[in-house]
């Protein structure tokens, strides 16, 4: 099956600080990839240039087969490419309808005057988000008042259904707690579910490794190798991620094993 | 039948017990308004008790003259506010727009210029200036504040230049010669002339009662759990209760005599209750008491309530009702001293004794959090002690302990009624009986001591009002099973019940404010007609598109997005520059129309005008519920808002004080409103 993005040794470089380089990876529709690395890994630069943030200045970044180049994060989401940041899901003050439909509002007019059609805006949002397994008890109540885990989640139905072809999250479960990590995990698979190619970007092996169908580990800025999941265990990307033979080295001199 | 369709599809989408229903008083609670709200009614309840015209349609159309160009205001810079940002030019804008449409319309090219063409010069030099600001917040990432303060000096040093260079006085005049003034000052300022129209009270009469009924029907069905079947045996109760109820309205409508008034008054009352619990009776489930017991909190609190309400009652006999000097005058400043530090003393020995009690009981409450409040009262009562002793006068301090102690009577007793109604059925029944009739004894003194004519008869009106509702809802409160929170989701009934009585009733206020021409308190006959200025009408409109933009458009959405948190707006797509952008050109456009409109006004203007007006604007969005820091508010609360400052502006010289207290008392209500608003909607969103 082609893959529906795809990166070829990416590079970036800011001055003479080399970002990330030789990064490959690609993603296929319904499969989840996640890029794993510590902090300092590089994961930002990369999703930024995911996003369409920056422009890499090395390699190919292909989407449906052919290269891509992104002026703007605008491009990048016409071109179906949904990123989700970490604390730039939602508007805290706002209601989740309003959150939902933000920036693409359903509108009805009359003449010059047009107006958001709320009844539509309230039952769509209910719907989609139940359509992915999320209840949100009440459609008009501030997300403010919704848990971290139920933020990430409603982002996500928002991307799923304005049609994002792919979807990228930027550490949705870094924040949370381990009951609130299961819930998104879940609406991750539930979106790879319904087609969507996900790029699940996290520090945490262990929320990767169940959701996961390849994985991208970065350390300092290079590709420590892109794995299919039977190729891999957590054990051993948790010591890729360390840098491998520095962390054996330090778990030997705090003697925990 | 419509009730078991509802929750038959309520079973099958699972419903998060820990989220409650929120009733439409819920909603209003939690909605930014409600602050402006209950502050523009006691405002207007406060001024309208002391000031002898107040409340008349003279006056009430005097506020609204005043309250237009601030309210029109108000709109725009809530709608900048909520989109995070600020404009201190706004105020100085309408002066600068006025000078120079006075001096464009006088002296431009010598002769002057058409008011049409100055008007269009003025909107497009205020779309510039908008844009200005604007661009320079977005394009800099300066704050507005410093961006919109420059402009503000800017602006008004221009304005003096300008007025002195070309006119030679620091005042432009004579704009009402040029060319077009009187259309233009027809579309901004028309004064519409209202006859006096003598239906109005059949119509207002009417339609509040309706408006009541329908109200207390729907809350009855808000609050209590409906039966399966309805009782028959209640409904003789409820239709003996509604006939006593309508023969004396109906003897009361046609008599004038006083003592047979107050009989048939009690006899309305009466009838009424019993109306109510019949019905009551009839249509919901009743309430069974567990095993009686006695609680004895409420019992102490029931007894401070008793103490409080009389001490209301017996502070009329102490003071001196027609003593207007300055009270306290003969206490030296030693004596004041004195009083200070008993106070203090007080103080202290009060937190000595919670503090061992509550160590007694185990109950260890922080000594910090004590002090706080330690330090709070010690400087602030001896501080409101001496000002009120200072200013006030003997008869001010009288009226002032009587409304005081009072209202905390009757919030202790409700409290205490509250706290009965989980012990036991006769206790509650006590306690409810007893708010009620200290209600009646509190309206008959006020009612036998007062001076002033309309507010004595008005206010005992009222508290005895609201002694026959406490007692009935006593009544069925202790018979009957009340719903629980999450229930009345399912009542449309009683929402729409609700909803259309408040409509009605609203109606019904209006239309008698609208054709009310005489004084009422002196029953004089002024004739002639009233005035309403297009200006309101203007104000009117904008409150609306403004209040319609913010809730149903996909700019509104887009406001709140870009105040709440800009970065994430951006990156879900919004765009954030254009929004605030437009947010800046809209509020100097409006600044425009309302320079425009006072020069119409006033055919005259200083060139100092609208400094300072900024502030108040911004007041008044606040007052209104908007955040300061964005993101969050209402334009209809603005509007509220800018109303109680007019309110304000003319009810403290109808009062007979001096006009320039306007300041501080604004100051006073800023303060007030914002705590309000914060202490309900804090409570109500924990009560969800």
């Amino acid at each position: 099956m082609a893959s529906l993005l795809e990166l070829r040794d990416i590079g970036k470089h800011f001055g003479n600080v080399t970002a990330l380089s030789g990064v490959s990876t690609h993603v296929e529709a319904g499969k989840v990839t996640c890029v794993l690395g510590d902090n300092g890994a590089g994961k930002s630069t990369f999703i930024k240039i995911l996003s369409g943030v920056h422009r890499p200045d090395d390699g190919e970044y292909i989407i449906d087969g052919s290269p891509v180049r992104f002026d703007s994060p605008r491009d990048a989401r016409e071109a179906g490419i949904a990123t989700v940041f970490q604390d730039l899901a939602m508007i805290p003050l706002m209601s989740v309808w309003r959150n939902f439909w933000l920036g693409s509002e359903p509108t009805k007019s009359f003449g010059p005057i047009s107006w958001i059609d709320v009844a539509h805006a309230k039952s769509t949002a209910q719907s989609e988000m139940r359509k992915m397994g999320i209840d949100v008890r009440d459609v008009n109540q501030e997300v403010g008042t919704l848990s971290g885990g139920e933020r990430q989640s409603v982002a996500i139905a928002r991307a799923v259904y304005f049609g994002a072809r792919v979807l990228i999250l930027d550490e949705p479960t870094s924040a949370l707690g381990v009951r609130q990590s299961g819930v998104v995990l879940k609406y991750i698979r539930a979106a790879a579910d319904r087609g969507l190619g996900v790029i699940f970007i996290t520090h945490n092996p262990r929320h990767a490794y169940p959701v996961g169908d390849r994985f991208l580990l970065l350390n300092r800025g290079k590709s420590m190798g892109d794995f299919a999941k039977d190729e891999i265990t957590v054990d051993e990307m948790t010591r890729l991620m360390a840098g491998g033979a520095e962390m054996e080295a330090l778990e030997h001199e705090l003697g925990t094993r | 039948m419509s009730d078991t369709a509802q929750s038959g599809s309520i079973m099958k989408s699972p419903s998060d017990e820990r989220i409650s229903h929120r009733g439409p008083i819920q909603r209003l609670l939690v909605s930014p308004e409600i602050g402006a709200l209950v502050g523009a009614l006691l405002i207007w309840a406060f001024f309208w008790g002391i000031g002898a015209t107040f409340g008349t349609a003279g006056t009430t159309l005097n506020v609204l003259d005043s309250a237009a160009p601030l309210g029109i205001m108000a709109v725009a810079i809530s709608l900048l506010m909520i989109g995070g940002e600020f404009d201190l030019s706004s105020g100085v804008l309408t002066g600068s727009i006025g000078v120079l449409v006075g001096l464009m319309a006088t002296h431009f090219m010598n002769t002057g210029a058409p008011i049409w063409f100055a008007i269009l010069v003025a909107f497009v030099t205020a779309g510039l200036i908008g844009w200005f600001n604007g661009t320079m917040v977005n394009r800099t990432g300066l704050p507005s504040f410093i961006v919109t303060l420059s402009t503000f000096f800017a602006l008004q040093g221009l304005n003096l230049v300008l007025a002195k260079r070309l006119s030679g006085k620091v005042l432009v005049d004579g704009a009402e010669k040029a060319k077009g003034f009187k259309f233009f000052r027809a579309i901004f300022v028309h004064e519409f002339k209202l006859p006096d129209f003598h239906g109005r009270d059949g119509i207002y009469v009417g339609l509040v009662l309706t408006g009541v009924a329908l109200l207390t029907f729907g809350l009855l069905e808000q609050a209590f759990v409906r039966r399966e079947k309805a009782e028959k045996k209640s409904v003789v109760t409820a239709l003996g209760g509604v006939i006593v109820a309508v023969a004396s309205f109906a003897a009361l409508l046609n008599n004038d005599g006083v003592a047979n008034n107050i009989a048939f008054g009690i006899l309305l009352a009466a009838g009424g209750i019993v109306a109510l619990y019949g019905f009551g009776r009839m249509r919901f489930e009743p309430k069974a008491w567990p095993t009686a017991q006695t609680d004895k909190k409420a019992i102490r609190v029931a007894a401070f309530g008793a103490a409080s309400i009389v001490l209301a009652c017996i502070a009329p006999l102490i003071f001196d009702r027609n003593q207007r000097k300055p009270f306290l005058t003969w206490l030296p400043s030693s004596g004041r001293v004195v009083l200070t530090v008993i106070v203090v003393l007080v103080c202290v020995a009060w937190l000595a004794i919670r503090q061992k009690r509550d160590k007694e009981i185990g109950h260890t409450t922080r000594i910090s959090k004590r002090l706080f409040t330690l330090v709070i009262a010690a400087t602030m009562v001896p501080t409101a002690v001496l000002s009120v002793a200072q200013l006030t006068t003997v008869q001010a301090v009288r009226a002032f302990l009587m409304m005081a102690a009072g209202s905390v009577g009757l919030v202790l007793l409700l409290r205490a009624r509250s706290l009965a109604s989980k012990a036991s059925r006769s206790l509650h029944l006590i306690i409810g009986a007893s708010a009620s009739v200290a209600i009646a004894i509190l309206a008959i003194v006020v009612r036998a001591d007062s001076g002033a004519t309309r507010f004595r008869s008005g206010l005992f009106t009222v508290m005895m009002i609201v002694a026959s509702l406490i007692a009935a809802n006593t009544l069925l409160e202790s018979s009957l099973v009340k719903r629980r929170a999450a229930d009345p989701r399912r009542d449309k009934l009683g929402r729409r019940l609700v909803a259309s009585g408040a409509i009605l009733a609203a109606g019904g206020v209006v239309v008698r404010i609208i054709f009310t021409n005489f004084v009422a308190g002196s029953g004089e006959q002024k004739g002639g007609v009233s005035l309403v200025r297009m200006s309101v009408v203007w104000w009117l409109i904008f409150t609306i598109a403004g209040a319609f933009v913010l809730s149903k458009t996909k700019w509104g959405s887009w406001i709140f997005a870009v105040g709440g948190n800009k970065e994430a707006a951006r990156a879900i797509g919004v765009p954030a520059a254009v929004v605030k952008l437009n947010l800046f050109i809209t509020t100097s456009l409006m600044g425009c129309f309302v320079g425009v409109m006072t020069l119409m006004r006033y055919k005259t203007v200083v060139a100092s005008q609208g400094v300072g007006l900024e502030f108040e604007y911004i007041i008044a969005a606040v007052v209104g519920g908007n955040l300061l820091t964005g993101g969050y508010g209402s334009v209809i609360g603005a509007t509220i808002g800018a109303f109680m400052m007019a309110m304000s502006g003319i009810g403290i010289p109808t009062a007979g004080w001096n006009s320039n207290g306007r300041l501080s008392f604004i100051g006073l209500v800023l303060l007030i409103a914002v705590l309000v608003n914060n202490f309900i909607r804090r409570k109500a969103r924990e009560a969800q």
